[in-house]
């Protein structure tokens, strides 16, 4: 309970800080002469693709510890970080080809880091949809536990993709091992919005988990009926 | 001289739909913890 109301309040302030993030990308960071306004969806875009990315790589830990420990808060810990990553691919697959459009003349191209972006939604949503699908809790864990490594396995290969393969996605210009190559007024803001979504991704994993919780807690009442679909 | 694209209605979309999403997902949570909570 005490978790939920945290996730809340830490939403909440998440979304405020969000709007001040808006505010301050829009109305005071430069625009950059080659691309125009569209680059500002990049404040959008890359947080959100760090957090979709980052979730998966916490649901294969989680996935693996609970292979070894059978403790169920790693289980429930990796189903709320599903939901939330998948949340978060959904923003990456609808600002990019928004993105895509007027700089690169197309909404989608089937290259490499594009399709694997792809691949880790469908991972998301088989996931999900799996939990959903199994009723007996141990066996949900566990076949949701092979897929969530699974799922962690495929992260590497989104980001090297870049670097591996020719695509039209660019490199990476603030995560690579030399100094990030972005105006300091625009790394900023950037780093703004990386530190809302990080509180989005708290908080929302939060509720998330506290929903879990108050599900199982219902469900040994007796009482399954409500809060269904948080498995 | 060189000019800037004028490309401010993507930009536009982007993040009225970044925050729709992010949005509706915050009001899902609340609106499910509701129907958990209710006595």
């Amino acid at each position: 309970m005490k978790l939920l109301r945290a996730g809340q309040w830490i939403t909440g302030l998440a979304l405020l800080l969000l709007a001040g993030v808006y505010v301050r990308a829009l109305a005071f960071t430069p625009v950059e002469r080659m691309q125009g306004l569209a680059q500002k969806i990049f404040y959008l875009h890359v947080p959100a693709a760090i957090w979709a990315e980052t979730a998966m790589i916490l649901v294969g830990i989680a996935s693996v510890f609970y292979l070894f420990l059978k403790d169920p808060r790693l289980d429930r810990f990796a189903a709320a970080s599903a939901e939330v990553g998948a949340v978060f691919a959904v923003i990456i697959l609808t600002t990019g080809p928004i993105w895509g459009k007027p700089i690169w003349g197309t909404w989608w191209s089937w290259d490499a880091r594009l399709t694997l972006t792809l691949f880790l939604f469908l991972l998301y949503m088989g996931y999900l949809l799996l939990r959903n699908a199994v009723s007996d809790p141990g066996e949900r864990a566990r076949f949701s536990a092979v897929l969530g490594i699974c799922g962690m396995v495929l992260v590497p290969f989104i980001h090297f993709s870049v670097y591996m393969f020719r695509t039209l996605h660019p490199m990476p210009i603030v995560l690579k091992p030399s100094s990030p190559s972005l105006p300091p007024a625009m790394l900023a803001t950037w780093l703004m919005s990386l530190g809302v979504f990080t509180l989005l991704y708290v908080g929302f994993v939060m509720q998330r988990y506290g929903l879990s919780y108050l599900r199982e807690q219902l469900e040994l009442a007796g009482d399954g009926g409500r809060g269904r679909g948080e498995g | 001289m060189e000019t800037v694209p004028q490309n401010g209605g993507f930009m536009i979309a982007a993040y009225i739909i970044t925050g729709a999403i992010l949005l509706g997902y915050a009001l899902s949570l609340y609106l499910r913890a509701r129907r958990s909570l209710r006595p």
